[in-house]
């Protein structure tokens, strides 16, 4: 019988706690706002996130990083209130989130990828081009000493090992920078592996997020993967140059995506802004660079109160202003007062049932 | 009341407690018995409706995907969510030109689940050839050696608690130790010792279509592959092919045992006897870890490489259902790349009802067998 | 051959040691107390804890315990209890078979009925999957011991002029209630390791949450983003995570084995 006993205590603490749990979650007046999305700006957002609450305790915000494609999903699925993704939004995907009109997407800030590889006892780095990481990616380069990686590189020590070309095994805006990046490189490329989120590459390696392209490259002697900038930092793995348009080796940093991103202020315009980034002209220019964006509804049809649309806009148009000043630090790119003036007059277009909705935050 | 029907009389070996009704009672004191009747009766209920569900919301949201490519997504061999645009060939092979610029074509996504059923059954099939063996041979000694040394009991617990290990534990220590282990010391020594060999070469080598040439390319060693899942996987299923196989073993009559002992047989001709005896029992047992390592995710997905090509060498990376869903499914946007991998769900779950079905059917079979005799 | 299989025994019980002596290992290392007092901190050099992701652990094993236990038990009562029914047969062997389903078969489940219906990535989605893996091992592991009662006890008290509802709910069921807790307590440590069913249900969540209309947090699907990140700080967390979950599992199973040994010397 005693059995029994702890039965009913055990059944009755556990409603207890769910009551009290209801009751905390009913008793304070906090906004809680969710995201999800890409994963290449989400240690920013996490750090925007934990800025803006220090600013505004009232409003809880949780981003999770899902992947470009995930947030897609969810945000045309109405399961989260703003979405990330390193992609623009497709035609498709507008549609599906009902028409161009229903949609504000803004660029949140600029990012690169890189060319990350792992070659134990090179000393010097690498420089590559687009044509030869087109080359590797599909298998024709296989060895680390190929006369055409060597010929770009006199002089480094280039050892006799195979090449694992590492990449996303999910839908990831990454991917979708640099498949795009490559066909602009080669026309092969574009017929055979194409262009997307998601691609069948022929040979290598795959792993799961930046994260797990990382870790493919960490571990394996010989790996080259393409990852985002501030992962190749925050990892220390060693990552190459590119040549851009202009013949120039240039490697990823800051400001050398922002370079790329000046040009595209003039080309932002209405509440869908998109530029593509890449293999932009100008000798400082970085050629794998893209924007990546944050994608609310514009009349914020899945928010149910006017504090949270007051919270969501107001942390919006924080991140494309004030929040810019922490990119840098974070091995992102900041946005140019062109295209963040863009980003704000998108936000401001941004109404909840029926009526505009204050960027200033609270 | 209704009588129990021959059937279902005939299959229930135990004792059937309450099948001895008490006559009937007055109606005001049958109002709890009706109470509790209702509530076990519509547990039972709910154990049907969950397996309606499981059957029907997963057919139903496959239905687009069934509808678009029929049988042959069991065997299309290519999983390509993207869209390709490539010159359009005309019938004499020759790029279609029109205003001096080739024309270009749209070649929709494909989805074909041959490669991650293939990764799914060679996974698995890896897992079983490592983890049986090394299972029969626990179970043996839980069975016979370790009663009389009093270690059963802490050997029980100690397999009992390798099963209770969660599986991303398991993959962890698979990523972080067993696939650099692999990559570092045991591929590069097998390719020393069999790369050379012309019947293992394809083990070490792999065929590429590059640029339209089919060429032999060194697979690189990376310790994230077939080999590594199926260990992983193996390591896992070992506990529960073990328990359910000293089960087994326990319910061979002693007579059995003690006959053959008699007879002047050794050690290990005693035990062959045993699992001679027990064979259908053991078989399930098998099918049992089968099922589990065919329906594994996390471990997996951690170790296997996730590359969704079919390669015959077990050191080249691979994809199993589970690892692909773990992969793919949060991310699929479009309806068509969301409904095939609800096809591959449901295809994982048939393939894992239908080894569950026939292990219970073996094990319930062979454990049944001494309750039969009494 | 004796040696091959004692070795074979050897190498099992060595690869347990290695799995957990490393996971010890590196978890001790990096276990500290902000693990169990904090939530995330937003910083990736200084991650903060694992507190929600506890909390969240805790409420989503009891709501599934909520959903699960009764439905489980009482369908294990009818199993053993109303075994004449023309349902016992089927329904056992639906229960044997759901509990082989795939976890992320279940999860996939979970996403299709009760997140897009529901319009977001919620706790109940995640408490649900996890009562649906809990169902049916609690459902047989309580026939199995309802079995276990002799005969005598139901007869005795049905002669003594109780319904059979009283026989069963006072008499047949405190009769084992301990060894059925038992049973329940493994299939709570089944679920509190499961990860994949959570991924789609449940997804996580950076904030200590109470209402499980919301995306949820959970220790193992932190743990799995954390250990799969690039920040060492992070990963540290996941290590940490990882041995906490394992001590709590050991010592759920070292329990049941204590009573069910205790049980079982009282019945004989």
């Amino acid at each position: 019988m005693t059995t029994m006993l702890t039965f009913r205590r055990a059944a009755k603490a556990a409603v207890v706690t769910i009551v009290l749990g209801a009751a905390a979650a009913l008793g304070n007046g906090d906004v809680r706002l969710q995201g999800a999305g890409a994963t290449f700006p989400n240690p920013l957002y996490q750090k925007w996130v934990s800025e803006y609450q220090k600013v505004h305790p009232e409003v809880k915000i949780d981003y999770q990083s899902i992947g470009s494609g995930g947030g897609i999903k969810a945000i045309t699925e109405k399961t989260v209130h703003f979405a990330g993704s390193d992609a623009p939004l497709s035609k498709k995907e507008i549609q599906a989130l009902g028409g161009e009109s229903a949609v504000v997407q803004v660029p949140s800030c600029a990012g690169a990828v890189v060319p990350a590889y792992n070659l134990p006892g090179l000393t010097t780095e690498l420089n590559l081009t687009g044509e030869v990481l087109v080359q590797i990616f599909t298998g024709s380069i296989s060895k680390w000493n190929d006369p055409k990686i060597a010929g770009l590189n006199p002089g480094a020590k280039l050892p006799d090992l195979a090449i694992t070309p590492a990449w996303r095994t999910d839908g990831s805006g990454t991917t979708f920078v640099f498949t795009n990046y490559l066909a602009t490189q080669s026309d092969q490329f574009k017929s055979t592996v194409g262009t997307g989120k998601q691609v069948k590459w022929p040979v290598g390696q795959g792993g799961k997020g930046n994260e797990g392209v990382a870790a493919v490259v960490q571990q394996m002697p010989g790996a080259i993967g393409y990852i985002e900038l501030n992962y190749a930092q925050q990892n220390k793995i060693a990552f190459g140059a590119v040549k851009n348009p202009a013949g120039k080796f240039v490697k990823a940093s800051p400001q050398t995506v922002s370079a790329a991103g000046e040009a595209a202020a003039k080309s932002l315009t209405g509440t869908v802004l998109v530029a593509n980034i890449w293999n932009q002209p100008g000798d400082q220019a970085y050629p794998i660079a893209s924007f990546t964006y944050l994608i609310v509804y514009r009349g914020l049809k899945n928010l149910k109160t006017p504090a949270e649309a007051e919270a969501l806009v107001g942390f919006l148009s924080w991140a494309v202003q004030d929040g810019q000043a922490i990119t840098t630090s974070m091995d992102y790119a900041p946005l140019s007062s062109g295209v963040r003036d863009a980003a704000l007059q998108a936000l401001k277009t941004i109404t909840f049932e029926g009526k505009p909705v204050s960027t200033g935050g609270r | 009341m209704k009588r129990p029907s021959a059937a279902t009389h005939m299959s229930e070996v135990d004792v059937q407690p309450g099948s001895q009704q008490a006559p009937r009672r007055p109606r005001s004191r049958g109002l709890g018995d009706l109470a509790l009747a209702v509530t076990a009766h519509g547990s039972a209920l709910l154990v049907f409706l969950m397996a309606a569900f499981l059957v029907g919301v997963l057919a139903f949201a496959a239905a687009p995907s069934f509808k678009r490519f029929g049988p042959a997504f069991l065997v299309g061999t290519e999983w390509r969510p993207n869209e390709l645009e490539r010159p359009k060939l005309g019938p004499d092979g020759k790029m279609v030109i029109k205003d001096g610029e080739s024309v270009m074509e749209i070649i929709p996504p494909a989805f074909g689940a041959l490669p991650v059923i293939f990764g799914t059954a060679v996974s698995s099939a890896l897992a079983l050839a490592f983890a049986v063996p090394v299972s029969l041979a626990t179970a043996l000694v839980l069975v016979r050696v370790a009663p009389r040394i009093r270690l059963g009991a802490m050997l029980s617990f100690m397999v009992e608690f390798l099963a209770a290990i969660p599986s991303i534990a398991y993959g962890i220590w698979g990523l972080f130790v067993l696939a650099p282990f692999l990559q570092r010391h045991v591929e590069p020594l097998l390719q020393q010792l069999l790369g050379d060999l012309g019947a293992f070469r394809w083990m070490f080598y792999q065929r590429l279509t590059i640029g339209g040439e089919v060429v032999e390319r060194p697979l690189a060693l990376t310790g994230r592959d077939m080999l590594c899942g199926g260990l992983v996987l193996a390591i896992m299923i070992v506990p529960i092919i073990t328990s359910v196989s000293r089960d087994v073993l326990r319910a061979v009559p002693r007579a059995q045992l003690e006959g053959s002992l008699a007879l002047g047989a050794t050690w290990w001709q005693s035990c062959v006897a045993m699992l001679h005896y027990g064979r259908s029992g053991l078989f399930g047992a098998s099918m049992l870890g089968l099922a589990r390592a065919a329906g594994e995710t996390m471990a997996v997905t951690m170790v296997i490489g996730n590359n969704t090509t079919i390669a015959a060498s077990p050191f080249a990376p691979a994809q199993t259902m589970s690892s692909l869903l773990a992969n793919e499914f949060a991310e699929a946007s479009s309806e068509l790349h969301r409904s095939a991998l609800l096809e591959v769900a449901l295809i994982l779950l048939v393939m894992s009802l239908a080894f569950n079905i026939l292990a219970r059917w073996l094990v319930v079979g062979a454990s049944a067998r001494p309750s039969d005799a009494s | 051959m004796f040696w091959l299989c004692v070795g074979a025994c050897a190498a099992v019980v060595m690869v347990l040691v290695l799995v957990v002596s490393y996971l010890v290992k590196i978890g001790a290392g990096s276990l500290s107390v902000s693990f169990f007092t904090q939530a995330p901190s937003g910083d990736v050099a200084n991650p903060g804890g694992m507190l929600h992701a506890l909390v969240g652990t805790l409420i989503l094993l009891a709501l599934a315990s909520l959903l699960g236990i009764p439905a489980g038990v009482f369908a294990g009562v009818f199993l053993c209890e109303y075994g004449h029914s023309r349902l016992a047969m089927p329904a056992r062997f639906t229960a044997d078979v759901l509990a082989g389903v795939p976890s992320i078969v279940v999860g996939i489940l979970g996403y299709e009925l009760l997140v897009v219906p529901l319009g977001g990535y919620n706790g109940w989605a995640g408490a649900a999957a996890l009562a649906f893996i809990m169902i049916p091992i609690v459902a047989r592991s309580t026939e199995e011991m309802l079995r276990l009662v002799p005969r005598s006890y139901r007869e005795g008290s049905l002669a003594l002029g109780a319904t059979k509802s009283q026989t069963i709910l006072r008499i047949v069921l405190p009769s084992v209630g301990g060894s059925i807790l038992t049973g329940i307590m493994l299939a709570l440590a089944r679920i509190a390791g499961e990860t994949a069913p959570l991924l789609f249900t449940a997804l996580g969540s950076r904030l200590i949450t109470y209402n499980p209309g919301r995306p949820f947090p959970s220790l193992t699907a932190q743990i799995y983003t954390y250990a799969t990140g690039p920040y060492p700080g992070q990963r540290a967390l996941a290590w940490s995570g990882i041995l906490v979950l394992i001590a709590m599992l050991f010592i759920i199973n070292l329990t049941v084995r204590a009573v069910m040994a205790r049980a079982a010397r009282i019945r004989v």
